[in-house]
């Protein structure tokens, strides 16, 4: 519940159509792509002015309530879940792009543009954005930004923070600042790469410029089946390997091509183990030398056929595939847990194998499915959440596979953030050492914590907590951080 | 933060912790004032101020121990590379503990499959391409000094690729650090991308020192071109060179480098390295990478573009020692400029603009220059926006410094207007402090929030890169 006074102030600042208030108004946003988590806010505020976010920012802080700032909800780690003491701030009505600029190439846009949206405004410059979510039809570029998000093209443009230049923002004491600039770089500490997935937890978002790349003359993609997953696997390290960057460099298992292939249709070859899309994109000289190159890599690799898209309707319906697996696994099983871990590409082979055997340890399907390229790994465990004990394994077992992947060198989350999902794998992930530079950061911004609370970095005491439970090898977590 | 008088520490506890390191790194920590003099400047401006004592640790550990003292007896650390950077940054201007990080100099491991390598940070850019021989493998950042990774990553550098591979920012993977308490911390990692906690890795990149001392960098490598050329092209006047890069930057050809001479540049070029062929004029050097295909398709869209602008023929230089040669003259333009005006001092502006103001940006400054009086030969990296003047001046004569010195103000200044910075990849240091501020307004109080935040006592190389 709102109280009175900050009711009366929000209702000064904001129109009465941006100020919801009842269950019924403001339960569409109790979750956002994580629905496993819900939780009901006292307000929900949708201001169309910096003006107006400064205003709610400055009577938020005074009143010392907490504030969750929200894009277009596509969030897959929960980290636009609100707060029951506080208000979500929608920046649903920042859509307008503001500015192109072809010579620079640059857009400048407002955080609740779509990520596609950009790409469709440049189009007319021959100019397009570059990191592409598969959420990208849905997702908004203040979200991507706090989320840093990837998407299939990152391997060759880079993520999010390769690709802003410059973001406007307001503190939680209501000042305006600006990070970055338009120049490639920009003086002093790099705080642009602080905001760039720093999940809402430092300021809010109110514009931003990204940079544009030329859109290339052809984009090409190689379809590459194989007998067995390590061996598709170990061809991914193949191509990197012979200093070919592909843009896009992506993995499916039999379990994933069986799915979509009902689903969308694509002749994918559903007897192979494993299928690698491979895109090439350049001039047309470029794309020739290196789809040449691809070929002999995976064929070398043991690939046991290999389709080259011969035009562009060809090369969309190879991807669609791919874009479409989450969805199609959504239609076999009743529930699904995606995980975001991130792995040197040369320990691919071995996580895969180590996935397989777990799968029948514990009797559940996974569904490989990820960027190959980056390493980024999203197997698909499904399960019944109705079926009793069914959830736990499913948690046991992404724990196992997250373990791996900091193990081997990797992160818990690649792309999809921490937000309350994975705040118990961040405790594993990093020392307290490391933890205590994040919260002295954090206070640097907002001293009381008022910004999107309990969400992205864990509290020392819940790893001190976390740190009880026994870990493999008799390890303990965090001996440092006394215990009561 | 209020300004401090001083925050040079007492003269016993500077005493006491000279004598604790001389006894733990015996013959590693040195007093001697030509060590001393040595460590308490970079190159350019040659203010120099001095540690009062150099250690050369050799592990994290130690690095780690070194600093765990200083911590408590609140003595100020700078950590020193090889000595290369230009603005100031490793001056101890409170007196302190130098840490010399030559010695960590080992390649810890290359992991060709995953295209990275994990280096200490002693380790030099050249030896880190040498170590990397027979791998097919490179490192491509090339600020033209052979700097430490370790300075470079503090510094944020480019350098003359950074159009085609990046600058610091995009090739540094994860880091171990030294923390301002002592304590090891390691950000990032091998995986390519990760959205767990903060951006520690970029936030200690650029950092120059100031919230700790990087031991170790992950770096990004690249697979060695299938084919390199380089090309010359000079140019009737300055303005037709710029227009060249900004079409071709617009057209997007993806150029590995694309360095602006102007024609004082040049003339002293031509002098200093005995290049044969080329007149004082305005000048573009280029390189291609790519496939054999690739490299040549790129270069004539260059050349065709170039033409429309006046450029002469381009000159080629495909075989590896001509490149080399070319390279070499590019490289020593500020030694050359130093060498043909004996007496006189330098040291180089580093503006940085959006391509779209590169013109406006380089040819109100060469005009602003030349108005001085001063010779100010311009270098640039400008496929990314960014160029140098070497602003020369008799260090005898206070009117002539003063002029120099306002005039690297202006064109800071100018960039900043421009949407720009004041530095795309010297860094701040103690020269750009005003400058920062002109630049970020109210984010430089954020960046002093974090200043306090992660060196409370403010040890770490004190009044550099954040203005009190």
């Amino acid at each position: 519940m709102l109280d009175d006074s900050l009711h009366a102030q929000f209702a000064a600042i904001l129109p009465p159509a941006a100020l919801l208030t009842s269950a019924e108004d403001t339960r569409p946003y109790e979750c956002d792509g994580l629905t496993l988590f819900r939780e009901r806010p006292a307000a929900v505020l949708l201001p169309e002015s910096e003006a107006q976010v400064v205003a709610i920012l400055k009577a938020c802080f005074e009143a010392r309530i907490p504030v969750v700032a929200r894009g277009a909800g596509t969030s897959l780690s929960g980290g636009a879940l609100p707060d029951a003491r506080g208000v979500v701030l929608s920046l649903a009505k920042f859509r307008k792009i503001l500015a192109i600029d072809p010579l620079t190439r640059t857009a400048t846009v407002q955080p609740g543009v779509r990520n596609l949206a950009i790409s469709e405004a440049a189009a007319v410059h021959g100019l397009f954005y570059a990191p592409d979510p598969s959420s990208q039809i849905a997702c908004s570029i203040g979200g991507n930004v706090a989320e840093n998000a990837g998407g299939v093209h990152c391997l060759k443009y880079g993520l999010t923070v390769h690709n802003v230049r410059r973001v406007r923002a307001v503190l939680i004491t209501g000042e305006t600042v600006e990070f970055g600039g338009d120049a490639q770089d920009s003086a002093g500490y790099d705080l642009l790469a602080l905001i760039n997935g720093s999940e809402g937890l430092l300021a809010v978002i109110t514009e931003i410029t990204v940079k544009l790349c030329a859109k290339p003359q052809q984009a090409q993609v190689a379809l590459a089946a194989f007998a067995d997953v390590e061996q598709a696997g170990a061809a991914v390290g193949a191509i990197i390997g012979a200093g070919i960057i592909p843009a896009g460099l992506e993995m499916m298992d039999q379990t994933a091509t069986r799915a979509v292939e009902q689903f969308v249709h694509a002749n994918y070859p559903l007897d192979a183990a494993a299928v690698l899309l491979v895109e090439s994109d350049g001039t047309h000289e470029e794309v020739a030398a290196e789809m040449a190159e691809i070929k002999r890599v995976l064929a070398e690799a043991g690939a046991t056929e290999i389709r080259v898209s011969k035009d562009e309707a060809q090369r969309e319906l190879f991807w669609s595939g791919r874009k479409a697996a989450f969805p199609a696994v959504g239609r076999i099983s009743p529930d699904y847990y995606c995980i975001d871990g991130t792995i040197p590409r040369a320990a691919l082979p071995r996580m895969l194998r180590e996935i397989a055997l777990w799968s029948k340890e514990f009797g559940l399907t996974c569904a490989n499915v990820f960027h190959a390229g980056d390493g980024n790994l999203h197997p698909l465990i499904l399960f019944d959440a109705n079926k009793p004990g069914e959830s736990d394994k499913t948690i046991e077992f992404g724990d196992r596979i997250l373990r791996l992947c900091i193990e081997v060198g990797g992160t818990i989350t690649g792309e999809h953030g921490v937000g309350v999902e994975k705040l118990s794998s961040m405790c594993v992930q990093f020392t307290s050492a490391e933890l205590e530079r994040f919260h002295a950061i954090k206070h640097a911004f907002d001293a009381h914590e008022l910004l999107n609370p309990g969400k992205a970095v864990p509290t020392l005491a819940r790893c001190g907590e976390f740190g009880k439970k026994p870990v493999h090898a008799g390890q303990v977590l965090h001996p440092d951080i006394p215990r009561f | 933060m209020n300004a401090p008088a001083d925050l040079r520490p007492p003269a016993a506890d500077v005493a006491a912790i000279v004598e604790r390191l001389t006894r733990d790194f015996a013959e590693r920590a040195v007093t001697s004032n030509a060590i001393r003099e040595q460590h308490g400047h970079g190159e350019g401006m040659a203010d120099a101020a001095l540690p009062d004592v150099v250690v050369f640790p050799h592990t994290n550990e130690e690095v780690a121990a070194i600093v765990r003292l200083c911590h408590a007896a609140r003595i100020p650390v700078i950590a020193f590379g090889i000595g290369t950077s230009l603005e100031g940054h490793v001056a101890a201007l409170y007196g302190g503990v130098c840490v010399d990080l030559s010695q960590m100099n080992r390649m810890l491991e290359v992991n060709a499959e995953d295209l990275d390598c994990r280096v200490q940070a002693g380790v030099t850019r050249e030896q880190v391409n040498a170590e990397l021989k027979g791998t097919g493998l490179f490192f491509p950042i090339d600020p033209g000094a052979n700097a430490t990774i370790g300075g470079m990553a503090s510094t944020r550098a480019s350098g003359t690729n950074a159009v085609r591979y990046g600058t610091m920012r995009e090739n540094v993977l994860g880091l171990t650090v030294v923390t301002a308490d002592g304590r090891v911390i390691r950000t990032g990692g091998r995986a390519r991308k990760s959205s767990a906690g903060y951006d520690l890795t970029r936030l200690f990149v650029g950092a120059e020192g100031t919230l700790g001392i990087i031991t170790e960098i992950q770096l990004r490598l690249y697979g060695i071109p299938e084919a390199i050329s380089a090309a010359v092209c000079q140019f009737p006047d300055l303005k037709s060179a710029v227009d060249t890069v900004i079409v071709a930057m617009q057209v997007g050809i993806p150029v590995a480098r694309i360095e602006l001479l102007d024609e004082v540049q040049m003339d002293v070029c031509i002098k200093y390295s005995k290049l044969e062929g080329f007149k004082p004029a305005p000048t573009l050097f280029f390189e291609f990478h790519g496939s054999q295909a690739g490299v040549q398709e790129q270069a004539e869209m260059m050349q065709s573009i170039a033409a429309e602008h006046g450029g002469s023929a381009f000159e080629w230089a495909t075989r590896p020692e001509d490149r080399g040669r070319l390279w070499k003259a590019r490289h020593a333009a500020y030694y050359a400029s130093k060498a043909c005006y004996p007496g006189k001092q330098a040291f180089a502006t580093d503006a940085c603009v959006p391509i779209s103001r590169l013109a406006d940006c380089v040819l109100e400054s060469k005009a602003d220059a030349d108005a001085t009086g001063l010779v100010t030969p311009i270098v640039g990296h400008v496929g990314d926006g960014n160029f140098h003047l070497t602003v020369l001046f008799d260090p005898n004569s206070r009117d002539e410094r003063a002029k120099a010195e306002e005039l690297a103000k202006r064109v800071s200044l100018r960039a900043i207007a421009m949407g720009g910075t004041c530095t795309g990849e010297h860094g701040i240091g103690v020269h750009k402090l005003e400058a920062l501020v002109a630049e970020h307004g109210e984010a430089v109080e954020l960046m002093r929030a974090i200043k306090r935040a992660l060196d409370p006592r403010n040890i770490m190389n004190p009044g550099k890169t954040v203005p009190p």
